[in-house]
């Protein structure tokens, strides 16, 4: 069941990619969308048959590979990687669909986007080291060519701080998890071993020193994966030079990866560190929530602004995780999945601007609500998104954020302060951002901006719709996470409290 | 004898006086124009069609209903109805009423010297007499209140004015409609000769008003009044609605604390001529109410222009009222040469000095107007903004 979501994409990747050319694009446009509807509706099943009364892994697969270096397909899902499968089998519809009709070369474009879709459900599912970390670097490749050869004018210099950036994480989570099995004698990579045992974590553990040098390892790693702040730099120009359906992967779904790798493997492979290292994480969500924000602030550009403020937005998860009491912990599961679901949206917006209009600068646009000749409607659906993104209560982003700060204000009290700072400035720069290009008198340069077609708005319109939903029904996701949440937390000693308090 | 050549005129807009003193309209010529200005006066004739009608019944049978509920029904009140003008498949009659009000409240002609006269105050006391028959608390209200039931049939004398000149501007609209069909009308000019000749002979037409009140007439302006079509009611109208106009919503807000309103009616530049069709579509704002109407009885040659524009029918309503502006400044370009002391082609030097010293007036006031927009081509190819 595991295997389909990551190998039916996969496979539909490599037939398109081997697709005569006489196929036209249509065609593969439909395949794509058809695929991309498969693997969501069957993680959509998965998630009916989730036993979500226990915080063990579920539907395990387990296939020997290389024995001789631990290496082993071993795949399983919990509550903390299921939401985020399903967000990137959504979102990957979502963007395919976004994608423009008459696209260059189609085919290697769909292969990509499907390509990225496998290795990241791939890396969520995995349960091996060797395994996740080769999923890692599967979608590093696809993504780099989609920057590259779909992006604007700069995409050159933007692929390439990309890859450069990804490329080192990937190097250094490589070094780690290999430090890992070596300092701890593991017999193999396996997270969890055929019988259910914790390879890992199954003898003693590891001492305090070992395991702190070990999370550094881990925390560089996914801390520019994130990113955090200073690792963020490669993000915006990222974002800029991407297309659109790029952006909402990438903003959606890829930084994910780098927060679900912090939990899993940081939090959940090295808890006594953890503890140790925690008020200083929370320290640093701080600079990359103020920074972030900071810099969203002084931005012209629609697509900088929403890019800073996903580096503010993943700080609120760093914090959370820090914490690491059952509700922000339940917090980091529902601020991932509505960060991605808020940042699809808000892309795919700025997107539909940006081609319509033909600028994403907030000096040059004006009066986009315009009822008859501006973008009326994407113009509310933004409003939706940049509503839940600043945690207006209703939608997804008021419950992960109340969330998080309601779990993190008690263990750190001054830096969840801080950070709820944070979400004033989201108000503060988002604010800006759609008065400047919205409300006031459409220019006079611009007499007729082309059609905005339904087409063009179901995107946005299904993930405002799941927002909303969300926002005033999160029990579902809350039900599906619940136990792993607690059970992730459950490892780390009381110590983080303490700490806390002392540091005070 | 010494020839006298009137020097050229110094005013800021003196090309539009070199324009209208050479006959020609205050609409450049072209055949797009035509086709604008003729296609979408004969939907604006079957909205004032309905719109007239609506203005007289509610003048005549809604006479002093002081719950007037079903006053957009013309008496015809049904289920299916009732059900579609609450689903708003209707006709915005709020258009009309908002360019009644502003009639009567701009005033200006016999009509609004007429209701303001003793005369007229007898006449109004008999019928609201009449009405109040039996009923003792609107008497009592009425004599606790003197001036608000006459100030109801003023409004009421205001409804019927409006509609009896649409009625005759509707008809006009149509027969020009017809005429450019049968391909006897081709140009702009032709256009404004076509309304000037209406416009001729409905001038002297009377403007009367009676109501029924059990089975009595009762006249409220009687025939002895002597208000005519062309002095007391239409130039009034063009004076408030294309002129002058109310300030309303759109996408600026005018705040008359601030001084953003004139202090003076007379000051107000609001009307058809002046406003901004950029924020049509916006609710409940009165030019979006007309254009809306409007967009349902397009000719099929209009709508085929809108049509092949960038947005297709995304900006319909836009689109409808920019021609719509440059329609009514044909139906200006009729009425400045209609009202004018000589005819435009007069030799007599005097009589040419009197005609500029006219046209400056009017030009004063197309200041801040669309004059110099409705002379530019309208653009209907898509345009993006300008990158970063």
């Amino acid at each position: 069941m595991l295997s389909a979501l990551i190998w039916i994409p996969m496979f539909a990747a490599a037939l398109i990619g081997f697709w005569p050319s006489a196929v036209s694009s249509k065609i593969v446009r439909n395949f794509a969308i058809a695929i991309a509807s498969v693997t969501f509706i069957l993680s959509v099943i998965v998630a009916a048959q989730f036993d979500a009364s226990t915080s063990q892994l579920q539907f395990s697969e387990f296939i020997p590979w290389i024995d001789d270096l631990g290496f082993n397909y071993n795949l399983g899902v919990d509550g903390l990687s299921l939401p985020l499968v399903i967000l990137n089998t959504l979102l990957t519809g979502v963007a395919i669909y976004a994608t423009d009709e008459a696209i260059r070369r189609p085919r290697l474009y769909y292969s990509l986007m499907l390509l990225i879709t496998g290795g990241v459900t791939g890396a969520f599912l995995s349960q091996n080291l060797l395994l996740f970390f080769l999923f890692f670097e599967v979608e590093l490749i696809p993504l780099y060519l989609l920057i590259a050869i779909w992006g604007g004018e700069r995409r050159g210099y933007a692929a390439t701080k990309f890859l450069i950036y990804t490329a080192f994480s990937g190097i250094v989570l490589l070094a780690t998890f290999l430090g890992v099995v070596w300092v701890s004698g593991a017999s193999s990579f396996d997270m969890v071993g055929a019988a259910g045992e914790s390879h890992l974590q199954g003898g003693s553990p590891l001492p305090l020193v070992r395991q702190i040098v070990l999370l550094a390892g881990i925390l560089l790693a996914f801390g520019i994966k994130i990113p955090l702040v200073p690792f963020h730099t490669w993000l915006p120009d990222a974002h800029v030079e991407a297309s659109t359906p790029v952006s909402v992967l990438l903003a959606g779904v890829l930084l994910k990866l780098g927060t679900y790798g912090m939990l899993r493997f940081g939090l959940g492979l090295f808890p006594d560190a953890w503890a140790v290292a925690a008020p200083w994480l929370a320290s640093w969500a701080v600079v990359s929530v103020l920074y972030g924000a900071s810099c969203a602030i002084a931005q012209k550009d629609m697509k900088k602004i929403v890019a800073y403020s996903s580096i503010a937005h993943m700080g609120y998860i760093l914090l959370a995780s820090a914490a690491a009491t059952p509700i922000s912990m339940m917090g980091t599961v529902l601020q991932m999945v509505s960060h991605g679901l808020i940042s699809g949206l808000l892309f795919l917006s700025v997107g539909i601007v940006y081609k319509k209009s033909g600028s994403r600068n907030i000096d040059v646009l004006k009066g986009l609500f315009n009822p008859d000749r501006g973008l009326p409607v994407i113009g509310s659906l933004m409003i939706v998104g940049v509503m839940a993104s600043a945690g207006i209560p209703g939608l997804s982003g008021f419950i992960a954020e109340f969330l998080i700060f309601r779990g993190s204000l008690p263990v750190f009290p001054v830096q969840t302060l801080l950070c709820m700072i944070g979400t004033g400035l989201t108000s503060i720069y988002f604010l800006i951002m759609v008065n400047r290009a919205f409300f006031g008198r459409l220019s006079d340069l611009v007499v007729n901006l082309p059609q905005v077609r339904w087409g063009d708005r179901i995107p946005s319109l299904v993930l405002a719709v799941i927002i909303a939903v969300m926002g005033v029904q999160p029990a579902v996701l809350v039900a599906l996470s619940e136990k792993t949440a607690i059970g992730l937390v459950s490892a780390v000693p009381p110590q983080v409290q303490q700490l806390a308090q002392n540091l005070e | 004898m010494t020839s006298t050549v009137l020097k050229p005129s110094s005013h800021p807009l003196s090309a539009y006086i070199d324009i209208l003193e050479s006959g020609k309209a205050l609409l450049p010529e072209s055949t797009e124009n035509v086709v604008e200005v003729v296609g979408v006066l004969k939907s604006y004739a079957i909205v004032l069609d309905a719109y007239s009608r609506n203005l007289n019944y509610i003048a005549e049978e809604q006479f002093l209903v002081l719950f007037p509920f079903f006053k957009y029904f013309n008496g015809e009140v049904t289920a299916p109805k009732l059900m579609r003008y609450l689903w708003h498949d209707r006709i915005n009659f709020e258009y009309a009423e908002y360019c009644m009000r502003t009639m009567l409240w701009h005033g200006g002609g016999g009509l609004d010297s007429y209701v303001d006269s003793p005369e007229f105050s007898s006449l109004a006391e008999k019928a609201i007499a009449a009405k109040l028959k039996g009923n003792f608390l609107m008497q009592g209200l009425h004599k606790a209140f003197p001036e608000f039931l006459p100030e109801q049939v003023r409004m009421l004398a205001y409804y019927t004015g409006l509609g009896q000149f649409w009625r005759i501007m509707s008809d006009l609209f149509i027969d020009l409609s017809d005429r450019y069909e049968a391909g006897t009308i081709k140009s702009i000019a032709e256009i404004v000769d076509f309304v000037l000749a209406g416009l001729v002979s409905a001038a002297a037409l009377p403007i009367t008003y009676s109501v029924k009140i059990r089975g009595e007439v009762y006249d409220i302006l009687p025939a002895s009044a002597n208000l005519t079509f062309l002095p007391d009611v239409a130039v009034p109208y063009v004076e408030a609605v294309f002129f002058r106009g109310t300030a309303f919503f759109g996408t600026v807000s005018y705040n008359a604390q601030a001084h953003q309103i004139p202090e003076e009616q007379k000051e107000f530049s609001y009307g058809a001529l002046f406003a901004d069709p950029l924020p049509i579509g916006g609710a409940g704002i009165p030019p979006t109410q007309l254009m809306q109407d409007m967009r349902h009885f397009l000719p099929d040659y209009l709508h085929e222009v809108y049509r092949t524009s960038c947005r297709g029918e995304d900006d319909l309503r836009v689109q409808i009222c920019q021609s719509f502006q440059k329609s009514m400044f044909c139906v200006t370009t009729a009425t400045i040469f209609g009202l004018a002391p000589h005819p435009m082609n007069t030799s007599d030097p005097e009589e040419k000095k009197a005609n500029r010293a006219y046209l400056e007036g009017w030009m004063d006031r197309f200041g801040t107007s669309r004059l110099d927009w409705a002379n530019q081509p309208t653009i209907r190819a898509c345009q993006l903004f300008p990158e970063r």
